[in-house]
């Protein structure tokens, strides 16, 4: 094992602009700050994979360590203070050796699920919202790993996909990281959309809160690539959301994919109730469908806030000024504490009735709830999750133009 | 160290108190840890239900403004400290007067139940339960019955509030807020 420059050990030309990667946009909206790790690990055998490479021309002046196969387990049992934001600060580069498509980890036998899929290239993630569900999920392998085979990733997609015809699938990057905060550095968005432009029976959705856009841009995306943000008020972003791009950045960062192609989603989950809720979501809300093309949007899902007690207690130690935890939350069935049943499904139908209003013919659904929430809010259960899965692939899908 | 951190102090060694919550405690300014020093001793408050406050009380704080010396001489939290109860009853009614500035939407929907409940005049042998903290719908109704007459007089009880409209009021209170 050695440590080295970046620099050093690889020969890259350095890249005009590295350093300052979510570009400026044409309005004039603030931008996130680049994603700057203190050290980056690359597994033996894996220098010379191009996401490496990229990576390493972008931080030239980051220390680079060559390490063995298993390394960051070995650094778990470490047991760091606070590890898991120290684990944010170490990039890892690695081979993805476990499948790559998963089944969306929120789906919970006794909640409705959308049937959604999930593929991971990056494992934990560069912004750090005192809410997030990752401090507790890889409280024991928080480094942040990014998967350098991705020609593996989308080989097991198109083997899946090409074996049920048939059937749409929609797949997300931005489970167990944001989708696009790293795009800047790590490029995926060139080998991820022009792959998904081109099949027949599935949408991408990259999900994110970043502004980080700019690697989009080039791609037709063949109305097969959704991106998506996950919206709070600027009163919670700028306060709950650390190292996001701002609510204005966002809603900018929409409009320009929006105007390159790509269909939209939006998604208001977590939603927090705060004292000026309704206010701060109105506002939220009337801001984003007064600027998008609401035609454009492949769908809109409402999730309230669900934290665990495991994952109360790490707020508190982690974020002591956090106003996320004085909400009215109680334990539910599944052991997550929301919102109280009845002031949830007030909020759930507030912002229904708005998305009706500005949007009427966008889809809408629910994350983990309940058969009794969803009957409260849209009148009906859908009769098993391929119901919801179905609303919102087949809008989507019978759009799309078709294959040359 | 001043004089009420080295009470508090004393005292979370009495108890036993974890490290952590004793310096959480310390953390406050010296009215608060005086003002909750006061309500502790009083309840004789052990790790758990000290946590509790400790919880509560910064969550309202952080919500609502406020300190917290003045939420607990709040009417709702020193009427029941002041009051001649048992510790354990004590303990309860507390908690319940802190519960209800910690979760007020909550609190009134569960208080208009009650009022709700108890205008249908059911009787002693019809009891009308809810989920606990109204997550979910299902309304309980459990009836004691020694024989068939008193069967029949509580189904007639519960047949007339169908009619006339106070069963659905309850139903229709859990499905708003």
């Amino acid at each position: 094992m050695g440590c080295y420059n970046a620099s050093l050990i690889f020969s890259i030309k350095s890249k005009e602009g590295a350093g300052s990667v979510c570009k400026s946009s044409p309005s004039n909206v603030g931008h996130m700050t680049l994603y700057q790790p203190d050290e980056i690990f690359v597994e033996h055998g894996e220098e010379h994979a191009p996401v490496v490479q990229r990576a390493l021309s972008f931080l030239p002046d980051v220390p680079v360590r060559v390490v063995d196969k298993g390394w960051e387990r070995a650094l778990a049992a470490q047991r760091e203070r606070d590890s898991f934001t120290a684990g944010k600060r170490r990039l890892f580069f690695t081979r993805q050796r476990s499948p790559f498509l998963e089944h969306c980890p929120a789906g919970t036998p006794s909640l409705i699920c959308c049937n959604y899929l999930v593929v991971s290239l990056i494992s934990n993630c560069p912004m750090d919202c005192s809410y997030c569900f990752l401090q507790e999920y890889l409280a024991n392998n928080p480094t942040l790993k990014v998967f350098t085979n991705v020609g593996d990733l989308l080989h097991e997609v198109a083997v899946a996909v090409n074996r049920h015809p048939a059937r749409h699938f929609r797949i997300g990057t931005g489970e167990l990281s944001d989708s696009l905060a790293l795009d800047p550095l790590l490029g995926f968005s060139a080998d991820l959309v022009p792959f998904f432009a081109a099949q027949k029976n599935v949408l991408l959705e990259l999900k994110t809160k970043s502004d980080c856009v700019e690697g989009l841009l080039p791609f037709d995306p063949r109305e097969r690539v959704v991106v998506s943000w996950s919206i709070t008020p600027p009163a919670i972003t700028d306060t709950e959301e650390h190292g996001t791009a701002s609510f204005a950045g966002r809603v900018d960062a929409a409009l320009r994919v929006q105007k390159a192609g790509y269909k939209l989603g939006f998604h208001f989950d977590p939603l927090i109730e705060y004292p000026d809720w309704e206010k701060g979501y109105r506002d939220a809300f009337t801001r984003i469908f007064s600027a998008v093309d609401s035609r454009r949007v492949a769908w809109v899902s409402l999730g309230s806030l669900r934290l665990t007690p495991s994952l109360r207690a790490t707020m508190r130690r982690r974020f002591p000024q956090t106003r996320l935890l004085s909400g009215e939350q109680v334990p539910c069935g599944d052991g997550k504490w929301r919102t109280f049943q009845a002031l949830r499904v007030k909020m759930y139908r507030t912002l229904m009735g708005w998305l009706k209003e500005a949007a009427p013919n966008v889809p809408l659904y629910m994350c983990m709830e309940t058969a009794s929430v969803w009957e409260k809010v849209f009148g009906r259960v859908p009769a098993c999750d391929k119901e919801v899965a179905h609303s919102l692939t087949e809008p989507n899908l019978s759009l799309m133009p078709p294959l040359s | 160290m001043t004089q009420v951190a080295e009470q508090v102090a004393r005292y979370a060694q009495e108890k036993r108190l974890s490290v952590q919550t004793l310096i959480r405690w310390q953390a406050w300014v010296e009215e608060d840890q005086r003002a909750f020093l006061v309500v502790a001793q009083e309840l004789q408050l052990g790790e758990n239900h000290l946590r509790d406050f400790l919880d509560w009380l910064e969550e309202i704080i952080r919500r609502d403004g406020g300190t917290a010396r003045n939420l607990l001489a709040r009417p709702e939290v020193l009427q029941p400290l002041e009051a001649k109860l048992g510790r354990n009853d004590k303990l309860k009614a507390v908690k319940e007067g802190l519960r209800k500035l910690r979760y007020p939407h909550l609190c009134c929907l569960e208080e208009n139940l009650r009022e709700a409940v108890k205008a249908l005049d059911l009787g002693g042998r019809v009891h009308i339960s809810f989920p606990p903290t109204l997550e979910g719908d299902e309304v309980t109704i459990a009836m004691k019955a020694c024989n068939v007459r008193e069967l029949t007089e509580s189904l007639s009880h519960l047949q007339r509030r169908l009619d006339d409209g106070m069963l659905q009021r309850i139903f229709d209170l859990l499905d708003q807020e």
